[in-house]
């Protein structure tokens, strides 16, 4: 533009500064020299980055805050899970907002039309989900395919079929990939009302823990359907249309057919790709029963696979491996041999193929030790790296590993794995939220067991509850671990997370707390917080309508109260002994009477002897001896005494 | 809900009502207010009597739990906690700040719920330690400095000509914003190489984009839709400005003693009216009335008078220049 030629103009360049608001615009030139400086100006060239890099890197100074809720909720104590139970509840149901949402902007485009997203976010707008081609072309065909339409695509096919028109080979295998992978019924999204219906009547039916919906709504590969049907009518069947069969048998559970359809292939002298034997492979426990059958079918699948000259890739030694687990005497050995092989190959193994080596070697618990071997050498080859998910079994891994460390009480290894899953981006391969939960209990056991209660409480400011909600059982493990530390003093603070964790309606864990607080004495100050906490499980307890107090908490509590000197609450406890049909124990009356001996009530005394003659107890003759031994009585009161002295001897 | 809640009133009040064990009309009546005070104590939502609510099945309400400042170690990462720019959440920011007027000599109010809190902008995603680790982490973004532009003298003199626009960032459905069209081009004149009429003539095509005191020149331009447009606009506005004030136009000899910039002393009222009176005063005797001029102009005084009329014409009036005046005209006209 300006500096050619233009010997009367100074340099007209622009200079190249980074500070806010000045534009870096600049010419891709290295060196621009002036006219007379002493040393040439270097002009660097400048960097390029993609879009988000700059939000990346500012990502990567900031760490993880221990105290946050999970990031998809709101940031409020009202408003954020308290316990697992809520946890699933609350993101559920966002789910399932957001799933409606989706569903009814997709159901009424007319009503979306406007785009007020600046630059355009596809996701946002309504997707073509309805056809809009109706004639019977092929054209239609694959329109119905991409919309996963599978009912009305094999409608569509017969039509095509019937009025003679040809239709292409990609299209056909397009077709017959959708039957096979949906099983001949429409995908879920389709039908949302009746399904859900339909779940929870499943839902009902089985109370037991359901992990994911899939596994209630497992489809079966019936007899017949039209993926068979098709095939059977096509005029040419090559390798991919067996492929696409013989892998949607195996998902759905027809693998003696898949096998057969095999042989088939076979003798069409044609050849199966990676993904077919990779399918048959994992058919295999469903049609041989004993170990050395399968290994050797095995054997001879892996050797067609040479034969025929398809090169196996990770998913296919994945599933070797995942056979092999279950072999019992030869597991290690081949196992071991595989993992040689995928190496001499050149495959890098994924965490699923550590997954099923560890469990391969994986005896049972006794024999701890040997286990804790082979996960050592895993954890040192793997030490620092950060992977990607490629297998759907890698998620397995952390877990399993974790209760090899538990079984094996070795707490450097279960720190070893911690820093596995701190590295990068391999947090995400803990699965999800149940995974994730079964991890982090395992740890936690595993801590509370093994190390002091100072680090305990550490990892457990740093993982509850951001990371994960506590079981009743991983709370009696951290009461456990605060006894053997004697750091009761701390059990006031962990009966609040207790509360707010939803534990509180509990019987043995509350008992278990209380048992725990009133086993000794402590100092003064520690009792008073000790009878404080009580008092507030006293007070959570009684809201909740359908808690049964057990006669050991009532009389801990009471203990607790005496303890501190709060001596009016501690009678109220015993009338909820009556209340409650329970009956306190004789160590617990005889502490109240010499509390109201120091107190100088005898008044108070009377009651407490005339209380548990109500309640028939054999200590009534006993404490109404020491009643009229240790106070000073008026003629009224010592006559009931004689009463209940004289009453309570026989029953003896 | 309505309907349990109605069933829940008038079992209640069948609860009350045999227990008051007054007169019937009374006894209604103190019905009828039990539930009153019944349905606004349920209202209000507090749990009166823990018995009675498990009876008819209703379930607990929910209580917020402890705000988690409580769990907030004193030596935490704060960068972790406000991250980035958001609202203020009176649950996560463990200081015991208030904001708003104190009612009726009262105190400003708390931070729990607090509007005003929330309403202004917060910088507290952006503490010291937090913008010396967005440094660290921008830092491979850059490059070097070039050593040898270590002053503004020498960055002037190697780049003298600098544009500025601004990028903006806000929430809304929309990412962009029309005020990033905007660029400044900023020059000085003095790094343009310019004689004496090119001077004047571009600051009479400039106007008021020229700033005297720091001799710079500057252009903004907005009038296209993008930034880069209005760069390339900007630039040709400086090289059109630049050539248009070395050429001279025909026109230009037309200019009237309006059109200048400066006031020149030569040809001016004031030069014939000096001469006028100085040829009535008869200070030079001899010659015709040209060389009586000439040579009156050459006279000292007289070029003294010429310097100080000009400098109160162009600077303006001022003390000095006034009495620089003064004494002109008192050494011309000899008093």
């Amino acid at each position: 533009m300006l500096q050619s030629g233009q010997e009367c103009l100074v340099n007209i360049e622009l200079p190249y500064t980074l500070g806010f608001g000045w534009t870096p615009v600049l010419r891709q030139q290295a060196a621009e020299t002036s006219k007379e400086s002493t040393e040439s100006i270097v002009i660097p060239t400048k960097k390029t980055w993609n879009k988000e890099a700059v939000l990346q890197a500012l990502a990567s100074s900031v760490s993880r805050d221990p105290t946050a809720y999970p990031y998809q909720f709101q940031d409020d104590p009202y408003l954020t899970p308290r316990s697992y139970a809520e946890f699933q509840l609350f993101s559920l149901s966002q789910e399932s907002g957001r799933a409606t949402a989706k569903y009814i902007v997709n159901s009424n485009p007319k009503f979306f039309t406007k785009d007020f997203a600046e630059p355009h976010i596809p996701c946002l707008m309504p997707e073509t989900v309805l056809l809009r081609l109706e004639e019977v072309t092929e054209e239609a065909l694959k329109e119905r395919i991409s919309l996963r339409k599978v009912k009305a695509a094999v409608d569509m096919y017969d039509q095509l079929l019937q009025s003679g028109t040809a239709v292409s080979k990609e299209t056909i295998h397009d077709l017959l990939d959708l039957i096979c992978f949906y099983c001949d019924k429409d995908p879920v999204q389709e039908e949302a009302p009746e399904l859900a219906d339909t779940v929870r009547d499943e839902l009902k039916r089985r109370k037991g823990r359901f992990r994911r919906a899939s596994e209630l709504l497992k489809l079966t590969w019936k007899e017949n359907n039209s993926a068979e049907r098709i095939f059977n009518l096509l005029p040419e069947r090559d390798a991919r249309c067996y492929s696409a069969l013989i892998r949607g048998m195996v998902k759905h559970g027809a693998y003696a057919k898949a096998f057969n359809m095999y042989t088939d292939l076979l003798n069409n002298k044609l050849t199966a790709d990676v993904h077919t034997f990779n399918a048959l492979i994992s058919a295999v426990t469903g049609v041989r029963e004993t170990y050395n059958e399968r290994w050797a079918l095995i054997t001879e699948l892996l050797n067609q696979m040479t034969q025929q000259k398809v090169r196996p890739n990770l998913l296919t030694f994945n599933s070797v491996l995942k056979v092999l687990r279950y072999y019992g005497y030869f597991s290690k050995t081949q196992a071991l041999q595989t993992l040689n092989e995928m190496k001499a190959i050149g495959i890098a193994p994924s965490l699923a193929t550590f997954d099923h080596i560890c469990a391969a070697f994986y005896k049972s618990v006794s024999s701890g030790s040997s286990n804790s071997d082979i996960l050592q050498e895993v954890m040192t080859e793997l030490a620092g790296r950060s992977f990607t998910c490629q297998d759907p079994d890698d998620v397995l891994f952390f877990s399993s590993a974790m209760k090899i460390c538990l079984n094996g009480k070795d707490l450097e290894l279960g720190y070893t794995v911690q820093s596995l899953v701190e590295v990068g981006e391999n947090w995400k391969l803990l699965g999800d939220s149940y995974q994730q939960s079964i991890y982090y209990g395992r740890f936690f056991t595993l801590l509370c067991m093994m190390e002091h209660i100072d680090v305990v409480l550490k990892w457990y400011r740093w993982i509850i509850p951001s990371l994960y909600y506590p079981s009743s059982l991983g709370m009696s493990d951290l009461l456990q671990a605060l006894d053997t530390d004697s750091r009761l003093d701390l059990l006031p603070t962990i009966w609040k997370d207790i509360r707010s964790l939803g534990h509180d309606n509990k019987p043995d864990l509350v008992e278990m707390l209380l048992g725990l607080m009133a086993r000794d004495s402590h100092s003064p100050e520690v009792q008073e917080s000790f009878a404080l906490c009580a008092l507030d499980v006293k007070t959570v307890v009684d809201e909740k309508p359908r808690f049964v107090w057990s006669a050991l908490s009532l009389s801990y509590i009471t203990t607790l109260l005496l303890r501190a000197n709060r001596t009016e609450e501690a009678w109220k406890m015993l009338q909820l002994f009556k209340s409650n049909n329970r009956v306190p124990s004789e160590g617990l009356l005889g502490n109240f009477l010499s509390v109201c001996h120091s107190e100088g009530s005898s008044q108070k005394a009377i009651e407490l002897v005339q209380l548990s003659a109500t309640l028939c107890l054999s200590a009534t003759g006993k404490l109404a001896k020491q009643a009229l031994a240790d106070f000073k009585l008026t003629e009224k009161q010592r006559a009931i005494l004689f009463d209940l002295e004289t009453t309570g001897e026989p029953s003896e | 809900m309505s309907a349990s809640y109605s069933r829940v009133l008038l079992s209640l009040g069948r609860l009350n009502f045999p227990r008051l064990g007054l007169q019937k009309l009374t006894g209604r009546f103190t019905y009828a207010t039990d539930l009153n005070t019944n349905s606004s104590s349920g209202k209000s939502k507090g749990l009166p009597e823990g018995k009675k609510r498990g009876q008819f099945g209703r379930r607990n309400k929910r209580i917020a739990g402890p705000p988690r400042t409580e769990k907030m170690p004193v030596d935490q990462d704060w960068a972790a906690v406000y991250p980035s720019a958001t609202p203020f959440r009176s649950n996560s920011v463990p200081l015991p700040v208030r904001m708003g007027y104190p009612v009726q000599r009262g105190i400003p109010p708390e931070k729990k719920g607090n509007l005003e809190l929330i309403k202004i902008p917060n910088f507290l995603h952006l503490t010291p330690v937090a913008i010396k680790k967005h440094c660290e982490a921008l830092k491979p973004f850059c490059t070097e400095w070039p050593s040898a532009l270590d002053s503004d003298a020498e960055c002037d003199k190697h780049f003298p000509v600098k544009v500025k626009s601004t990028d903006y960032v806000s929430a809304g459905p929309s990412l962009r914003n029309p005020s990033a069209r905007i660029v400044h081009l900023r020059v000085k004149l003095s790094s343009l190489n310019l004689d004496d009429h090119a001077q004047k003539k571009m600051l009479k095509l400039v106007g008021e984009r020229y700033c005297k005191a720091t001799d710079i020149l500057t252009i903004t331009t907005s009038s296209c839709p993008l930034r880069r447009q209005n760069y390339d606009y900007a630039m040709y506005l400086l090289t059109v400005l630049y050539h248009e004030s070395w050429k001279t136009e025909a026109w230009e000899a037309e200019m009237t003693v309006a059109d200048m910039e400066e006031y020149s002393w030569e040809g001016s009222p004031s030069q014939k009216n000096i001469l006028d009176i100085l040829l009535r005063m008869k200070v030079e005797a001899e010659g015709d009335a040209d060389e009586v001029r000439e040579k009156l102009l050459v006279r000292k005084d007289v070029e003294e008078y010429r310097d100080s009329v000009m400098r109160l014409k162009n600077e303006g009036e001022n003390e000095s220049s006034m009495l620089q005046y003064k004494e002109a005209v008192k050494k011309v006209l000899n008093m």
